[in-house]
């Protein structure tokens, strides 16, 4: 009968990925409101310093776990 | 101590369990609904004009209701409920576009889905009260405990609502949309011929190693599932006897145990929603004679409508070397084949 307020913001965030069209990495950040899949961004590549890049991409990261067999 | 032996009493004592159980996740319940109806305002007033009262219109919204038709006489439902089904939804956009005046085609679509999020929350949240309510009232402890029992899926679904307002309010991709995202990977880079077929249903033609391809999908990135079953069935008229293949990839519920991203083929339309839009298909496929090919990628419920996981959206490549493979070897050059991306677009971008 205590009601608390639910955490904030207690999910996974999604990260987004984005494919340099000049080198070709992929980089990722956090993701930002307006990003999605296949949008072309003019942000710098942390490699090359081009400013042209593809979102790839849209995913929450998972964790690898050791699953055991049932 | 001989009160405890009178018949009944011991019930009694459990039933009060139950009910404190039953109170407590009520009151979470309460606050996701309450948490996830702020989240939409807070959505709603950003596209709002000065002054507009976000709130009470929300609240209509929410408790607004869809009456399916009368199934006494099954003749000719689908398309009575494909008429309501339409009209549902046509007068919910309506209404978050009068409301979002400042919000553009794409963004009001995905607005829509996110006061349909806090809808569904409102009504879990009702359903869940009113037992509670009913259980008390006439102290029936098979309804309590049948309440209680399903309590725990109640409120993993609840979490899963929760956790797809953030996804809407911000458009982001959701598990749902991997048969849309597999599609636009499909057409991405290629020449191709892009136009809208049926509402917020986009369909583009490519060629494929000497072969036809015709990829059906949502419109992105707004949110909206569009309307696959009709625009299948428009290409397939327009086509006439080309199309030798139906393929549709959507997201399916996998069972406890398996592989988030698993990637199965069948046969069928794989396609949720009211079954509208599977009749379609298969009723031209059938007339037409088309094999129907199914890809299905196992999610559970909450992965389906939260923010896409790393090993759902990683599972495209192995999609679409399916489909690749199965037109190769199922469909002859010169001939045509439809591939329908189903599930959700948020998030995900034409190509």
């Amino acid at each position: 009968m205590f009601p608390t307020k639910p955490p904030a913001n207690k999910f996974a965030q999604p990260l987004t990925f984005l494919l340099c069209f000049n080198c070709k990495t992929e980089n990722s950040r956090p993701f930002k409101e307006g990003d999605y899949v296949f949008l072309e961004v003019e942000e710098k590549c942390p490699k090359c310093g081009s400013n042209k890049m593809l979102v790839t991409g849209i995913y929450v990261k998972e964790k690898q776990e050791k699953k055991k067999e049932v | 101590m001989a009160f405890l032996l009178y018949p009944g009493f011991n019930q009694r004592i459990q039933m009060s369990y139950m009910l404190r159980d039953l109170e407590k996740k009520l009151n979470k319940l309460k606050m996701i609904d309450e948490d996830v109806k702020a989240k939409t305002i807070e959505s709603l007033q950003r596209y709002a004009e000065e002054g507009r009262d976000v709130k009470s219109e929300l609240e209509k919204l929410l408790d607004s209701f869809i009456i399916s038709p009368e199934s006494m006489d099954p003749y000719g439902i689908v398309w009575k409920l494909e008429h309501i089904v339409n009209t549902w939804e046509d007068r919910f956009e309506e209404d978050v576009m009068k409301l979002c005046s400042k919000a553009d085609n794409m963004k009001v679509k995905t607005l829509t889905n996110l006061v349909e999020v806090a809808r569904g929350i409102h009504y879990i949240y009702r359903v869940v009260r009113h037992y509670y309510l009913l259980g008390k009232k006439t102290s029936n402890i098979y309804l309590i405990l049948q309440m209680q029992m399903l309590m725990p899926q109640i409120m993993e679904i609840a979490e899963a609502y929760h956790y797809a307002s953030y996804a809407f309010s911000q458009g982001q991709p959701i598990g749902d949309g991997i048969g849309v995202l597999a599609v636009a990977k499909l057409a991405y880079g290629k020449e191709k011929k892009t136009y809208e077929i049926a509402k917020d249903t986009i369909v583009q033609e490519m060629d494929f190693e000497g072969r036809k391809l015709i990829i059906v999908r949502a419109v992105g990135p707004g949110g909206t599932v569009g309307r696959p079953g009709e625009g299948v069935k428009k290409v397939v008229e327009a086509e006439g006897d080309k199309v030798k293949l139906i393929i549709t990839i959507d997201a399916g519920l996998k069972l406890e145990g398996e592989d988030s991203g698993k990637v199965i083929e069948g046969v069928g339309v794989a396609i949720g929603g009211t079954g509208v839009d599977k009749y379609k298909i298969e009723e031209i496929a059938k007339n037409k004679g088309i094999p129907l090919y199914a890809i299905v990628i196992y999610e559970s419920i909450v992965e389906a409508i939260t923010p896409m996981r790393e090993s759902i959206a990683k599972s495209v490549d192995k999609i679409l070397e399916k489909v690749k493979q199965t037109i190769l070897e199922k469909v002859d050059k010169d001939y045509t084949v439809i591939v329908a991306g189903i599930g959700n677009s948020v998030g995900i971008g034409v190509t």
